[in-house]
C-alpha cells in the first residue's frame, strides 16, 4: 500500500513531542512519521495518550516540547490563520460524532465548503450529495442527525470531513460508541478511503480491523510509542511484555 | 465640575448601621421561614391531596406573577380593612416569607423530583418510616442540588426588601431616603447604599455557601 | 370621599396599564439589544472585556432595582438633563434588562457542548463562523424559555418606576386607593392585572422549557 515511488517525504513528522495536562506529563517523547497514503492505527490501553497525540496534530491540544509539520509547515498555535489552513489540510472524525444537530446531513456536509473555501451553494450541495452517497447515504441529504442512527451519523461526519478534501484523516476512536451490530457499516467507509489512497491515523480498538487495513500500527504505552511495526509484527511477534499482555488482555 | 460630598453622607453612619441592622434582621427571618415554608408547599405539591395540591399551585402562581411591592402593600395598606392590621415589620416579613416561599417551593420541587429512585427503594428496605425518609434521605440530597438557586433566590429577596422603605419600615434603603433629604446629597446617599446592598449580597452568598455543606447537607 | 364606580377604578386602571406594557417593551428590547452587545463583547479576547461585562452584571445582579432607579433619576439630574420618571424608568430598566439578558444568553452559549466547538475548529471555521453557524443557532433555541420567563421580571420591575414618580399600574393603584379609601380593593385589582400579564408569559415559558426537553 505504500507507493515507492513517492519521495521519503513524511505528510505528517512528528518530532520529540512532550504534552502536559498541569501536573501530569502524558506524551513523553513521540517521534512519529507518517507517510503519504499510509494507514496508521495506533492502539493502546486508555490513559495511554492515544487521543492526545491525535488531538495534538490538528491542534486541538497544544503541546509544551517537540515539533509537529503537516506536508513540511511547522504547526504554530497562535497563529490562527496558520491553524485554519492546517485544519484544511487535516480532517478530524470523533467518537460522539458531533454532528451539528440543527443541520441537516447534507448541510452538515455543505457548511465548512462554503464558508471555509467559498464554493457557490449549488456546487456545494451537489459535491454533498456526491460524498453522502460515497458513503452509502445518498437518499438522506435532508434527514436530521436526531432521526440517523450511530452508525449512520459517523458517516455523515465522514463525509463532512471529506468535503474539505483533507490530506490526511485523524479517526479518534470512531467506533467506540456505536452499537456492535454498526460498527461494520463505518469501518467499510474507512477500508474504502484506505484503498483510494486516502492517509488514516486512527485511534482504535477494533484490532481485526487494524490488522487488515493499516500499513503500520503503533502501541503506545504511558505516553511513549512502545513498539511500532507492520501488522503481521505488532498482532503476531509482540516483542515487549507490555504488548504482550494488552493483546492477551484483549483476547479475554 | 459635578462636585461630590460624601463625607456629608458617611457622617451619618449611625443611621446607615441601624437601616443595615434591619435590613439583615428581616432577611435572616424570612430565609429561614421562606425556606421552611417553601419545603413544606414542595412536599405539598408532590404528596398532598388534590384540594392542596391546587391550593398551593395558586399561591405560588400567585405570588410569582404579581410584583413584590403589590404584595407589600396589600398586606400592609389591604388587610387591615378585614381586620388584620400588621405593624411594618412584620408586614415586611409576612411579605417577604410569602415572596421567597413560592420560589422556594418551585426550586426545592425541583430538587426533590430529581431523587434517584433507587435512594427511596434503599431507604424502603431499610424499614424507615416517611417523615425519616423524607428528612434524612430526600431533603438532604436536594437541598444540595439546588442550593446555588435557593441562595440566590434569597439573595433577590434580600435585595427586593428595599421596597420595604416604602411602607416607612427603616431598612437600609429608607436610610438612604432620610439621608438624602437630610443632606441634600441624593446621589452620593443611594451610591453609598447601593454598595453595602453589593457588599451585602457577596457577603451573604458567600455565608450561605459556607453554611448550606456544613449544617445542612450533612444529616446528623 | 367621592364614590368611584368598579368600571371608572378599572378603566383608569386599565389606562395606566398601558405604561406598564410600554415601559416593559423598551426595557425587553432595549435591554436585548446592550445585552447582545455585551455578549459579542464578552466573546472576542480583548483583554479585560470578559471581566468588565462580568463586572457590569455583578453590579446590575448585586444591587437593588430600586436603587438602581434613583441612581439613574438623580444621575441624570446631576449631568444637567431635564429627566421625566419615564426616561429615568426606560434607561434603568433598560441596562438592568441587558445585564440579566447577557449572563442568561452567555449560560445558554455555555450549555452548548464541547465537542461542537471541535468538530467546527477542525473544519476549520474562525470564530465568528463558529458562533454565527453552528454555537448561536444551538443557543437561541436554549435561551427562548429562560429570555420569555425574564420578561416576567421585567413586567414586575416596572412596578418600581412608580417610586420615581411614573404613573403606571402600581402608582394608578396607589393613587385609587387614596381616593378611595379602600386599599384591599385596589390592590386586588392591581394585583390581578399584574396577574393577567405576566401568567400567559410564565406558562408560555414553562411550556417552551417542557418542549425543549421533551
Amino acid at each position: 500500500m505504500t507507493d515507492t515511488h513517492t519521495p521519503p517525504f513524511s505528510l505528517v513528522d512528528i518530532c520529540g513531542l512532550h504534552k502536559s495536562f498541569g501536573a501530569t506529563e502524558v506524551l513523553k517523547g513521540i517521534d512519529l512519521q507518517v507517510k503519504r497514503k499510509e494507514v496508521v492505527c495506533i492502539i493502546g490501553k486508555s490513559g495511554s495518550g492515544k487521543s492526545t497525540l491525535l488531538r495534538c496534530i490538528n491542534g486541538l491540544e497544544t503541546f509544551e516540547r517537540g515539533s509537529l509539520s503537516i506536508d513540511g509547515q511547522a504547526l504554530q498555535h497562535n497563529h490562527r490563520e496558520a491553524m485554519r489552513e492546517l485544519r484544511q489540510q487535516v480532517g478530524m472524525i470523533f467518537q460522539s460524532f458531533n454532528l451539528f444537530p440543527h443541520l441537516s446531513a447534507g448541510r452538515n456536509v455543505m457548511l465548512a465548503p462554503t464558508l471555509v473555501k467559498g464554493i457557490p451553494k449549488e456546487d456545494a450541495h451537489a459535491r454533498a450529495q456526491v460524498l453522502l452517497e460515497r458513503v452509502g447515504l445518498g437518499q438522506l441529504f435532508d434527514r436530521m442527525p436526531e432521526q440517523l442512527s450511530g452508525g449512520q451519523q459517523q458517516r455523515v461526519a465522514i463525509a463532512r470531513a471529506l468535503a474539505m478534501a483533507p490530506s490526511v484523516l485523524l479517526c479518534d476512536e470512531i467506533t467506540s460508541a456505536l452499537d456492535p451490530e454498526l460498527v461494520g457499516e463505518v469501518l467499510q467507509v474507512v477500508e474504502m478511503l484506505a484503498d483510494e489512497g486516502m492517509t488514516l491515523i486512527l485511534v482504535t480498538h477494533e484490532m481485526a480491523f487494524a490488522r487488515k487495513v493499516s500499513d503500520r500500527v503503533v502501541f503506545m504505552h504511558q505516553g511513549l510509542i512502545h513498539e511500532a511495526g507492520t501488522p503481521d509484527d505488532i498482532f503476531n511477534r509482540p516483542q515487549t511484555p507490555e504488548l504482550q499482555q494488552f493483546l492477551s488482555a484483549l483476547r479475554d | 465640575m459635578i462636585e461630590f460630598d460624601f463625607a456629608v453622607v458617611l457622617a451619618e453612619w449611625p443611621m446607615l448601621l441601624r437601616g443595615l441592622g434591619l435590613t439583615v434582621t428581616l432577611t435572616a427571618v424570612s430565609a429561614v421561614l421562606g425556606a421552611l415554608l417553601g419545603t413544606a408547599c414542595a412536599w405539598a405539591r408532590l404528596h398532598g391531596g388534590k384540594g392542596l395540591k391546587r391550593t398551593v399551585g395558586t399561591y405560588v402562581e400567585i405570588v410569582r406573577n404579581t410584583p413584590f411591592i403589590i404584595q407589600l402593600f396589600f398586606i400592609f395598606f389591604g388587610l387591615p380593612s378585614l381586620g388584620l392590621r400588621l405593624s411594618v415589620e412584620v408586614a415586611c416579613i409576612l411579605a417577604m416569607v410569602l415572596n421567597l416561599g413560592a420560589y422556594a417551593c418551585e426550586i426545592v420541587r425541583a430538587g426533590l423530583q430529581t431523587t434517584p429512585k433507587g435512594q427511596l427503594e434503599a431507604a424502603l428496605s431499610l424499614a424507615l418510616t416517611p417523615w425519616q425518609i423524607f428528612s434524612r434521605v430526600v431533603l438532604p440530597p436536594a437541598l444540595a442540588r439546588v442550593w446555588p438557586a435557593l441562595v440566590s433566590q434569597i439573595i433577590i429577596v434580600m435585595l427586593g426588601s428595599a421596597v420595604c422603605g416604602q411602607i416607612s419600615a427603616e431598612e437600609l434603603s429608607q436610610a438612604a431616603n432620610l439621608i438624602s433629604s437630610r443632606t441634600f446629597r441624593s446621589f452620593e446617599s443611594y451610591i453609598v447604599v447601593a454598595l453595602i446592598y453589593l457588599l451585602l449580597a457577596v457577603g451573604l452568598r458567600q455565608l450561605l455557601f459556607w453554611f448550606g455543606p456544613r449544617f445542612i447537607f450533612t444529616s446528623r | 370621599m367621592v364614590e368611584f364606580s368598579l368600571w371608572s377604578i378599572f378603566s383608569f386602571l386599565l389606562g395606566a396599564m398601558r405604561w406598564t406594557v410600554l415601559l416593559s417593551l423598551i426595557a425587553f428590547v432595549g435591554g436585548a439589544l446592550v445585552g447582545m452587545g455585551l455578549l459579542m463583547l464578552r466573546f472576542t479576547k480583548l483583554r479585560g472585556m470578559s471581566t468588565a461585562v462580568a463586572w457590569y452584571v455583578q453590579i446590575f445582579q448585586g444591587t437593588p432595582l430600586l436603587m438602581q432607579l434613583f441612581l439613574v433619576y438623580f444621575g441624570l439630574a446631576l449631568l444637567g438633563m431635564d429627566t421625566s420618571p419615564l426616561v429615568s424608568a426606560a434607561i434603568c430598566l433598560t441596562l438592568y434588562a441587558s445585564a440579566y439578558l447577557t449572563e442568561i444568553w452567555r449560560g445558554c452559549v455555555n450549555a452548548i457542548p464541547k465537542g461542537q466547538w471541535e468538530a467546527s475548529t477542525s473544519l476549520a471555521l474562525n470564530f465568528t463562523q463558529q458562533m454565527r453557524y453552528v454555537i448561536l443557532p444551538q443557543a437561541g433555541r436554549v435561551a427562548i424559555a429562560p429570555t420569555v420567563g425574564f420578561l416576567v421580571q421585567i413586567i414586575k420591575g416596572t412596578a418600581l418606576a412608580s417610586v420615581i414618580g411614573f404613573v403606571e399600574l402600581t402608582k394608578a393603584g396607589q393613587m385609587i386607593s387614596n381616593a378611595t379609601y379602600q386599599p384591599f380593593l385596589a390592590y386586588t385589582f392591581v394585583g390581578l392585572m399584574y396577574f393577567a400579564l405576566c401568567y400567559p408569559l410564565s406558562w408560555w415559558s414553562q411550556r417552551l422549557e417542557k418542549r425543549r426537553l421533551a
